[in-house]
């Protein structure tokens, strides 16, 4: 006779673990956030819409008429569009909002959907160089840029440089 | 009524002669286009003017589409594709951000006369041996409507008709 106690413990840890078990094929797709595809993708048109995810070691982009995928060891650069604004200096949208006249520019800017942009530079198997460029949620480039990067893909500006303190060290080397 | 029709014969004399010679001017402007059957575009490079990543990428996207729609070349190869060393009379175009000027959407959409994006670009198509067979300074701009990267479309039809002014796939053809 089988002591109840042990089954009773098999039951409650199949049970405790069950949760779990979606949740470690879930990582073979991980969907990360609706996408818009400005441009790039080979066959996609013009700002098409859909979902970025991550397949194995590729970036998925899935829309209506099917699946392009990158793989993330053939992406040479992943840039942010907050990176891009490091990098040159720019002002969020500032400008516009003191500009416009009877405070219009700040009544526009609540309409506005607050957009990020990745952009990536990937090479074909024929060493062809493509770049493709996303728009998504705010907040979500920096998530999948970070995604990409584990998965091997390669970057011009790393997140925790500060390119202007960079700037000022190389002009005090210099003679 | 002799001097009448003297006159009017001289008049239309001096009328074809009129037309005639700008016609003729412009026949002698366009020059024999230079042979190319395929082109390689190059990673758009900004060396002195720093342009956002997403700049540079849509001007390189949208060069390579302007120049497919074309078809003025009968292969447009991408930087770097391994395939266009076999290609014959290739040509290769790099272009070099010379100026940028970033304005704002919403600001065009206020004021409809200020924030225009503007992007100048110096284009070179070379031949296989690296020498200069073109270089032309091409403004791809964004006034009214649009995003600011439409400035960088601007920019890729520009250059897209100047390649088809002064290229053909046939020697001195149109």
């Amino acid at each position: 006779m089988i002591s109840r106690v042990p089954v009773l413990l098999i039951a409650l840890t199949l049970l405790w673990c069950d949760p779990l078990i979606p949740r470690s094929q879930a990582q073979q797709a991980q969907a990360l956030t609706s996408a818009v595809q400005v441009i790039g993708i080979v066959g996609v048109n013009e700002k098409t819409k859909g979902t970025l995810s991550l397949v194995n070691k590729a970036l998925r982009f899935s829309h209506a008429k099917g699946n392009a995928d990158v793989d993330a060891a053939s992406i040479e650069d992943v840039v942010t569009g907050r990176d891009s604004q490091r990098v040159i200096g720019g002002t969020l949208g500032t400008v516009t909002q003191i500009a416009a006249p009877f405070g219009s520019g700040r009544i526009l800017s609540l309409f506005r959907t607050k957009l990020d942009t990745l952009t990536i530079k990937y090479r074909d198997a024929n060493g062809g160089l493509h770049g493709v460029i996303f728009t998504v949620p705010l907040g979500k480039a920096e998530i999948i840029k970070q995604e990409l990067i584990a998965r091997g893909a390669q970057t011009s500006i790393p997140t925790q440089a500060d390119p202007n303190k960079t700037k000022s060290d190389t002009k005090e080397k210099k003679p | 009524m002799r001097l009448n029709f003297r006159n009017a014969v001289a008049l239309s004399l001096l009328i074809a002669l009129s037309l005639a010679g700008p016609l003729a001017r412009a026949q002698e402007k366009q020059p024999a286009k230079i042979k190319a059957s395929a082109i390689q575009v190059m990673m758009i490079r900004a060396d002195e003017v720093t342009i956002p990543a997403e700049f540079q990428v849509s001007l390189y996207e949208q060069l390579i589409n302007q120049l497919q729609k074309k078809g003025v070349f009968q292969h447009v190869y991408r930087d770097g594709d391994r395939t266009a060393a076999t290609a014959s009379d290739l040509i290769a175009l790099q272009c070099t951000v010379a100026g940028f000027k970033k304005g704002s959407e919403t600001m065009r959409q206020v004021t409809t006369v200020g924030g225009a994006t503007s992007i100048t670009l110096l284009c070179q198509f070379r031949n296989q041996a690296g020498a200069s067979l073109l270089d032309r300074k091409i403004e791809g701009k964004v006034r009214f409507f649009g995003g600011n990267l439409k400035a960088t479309y601007d920019f890729a039809k520009k250059a897209a008709n100047v390649a088809e002014e002064n290229f053909s796939p046939t020697a001195g053809g149109d």
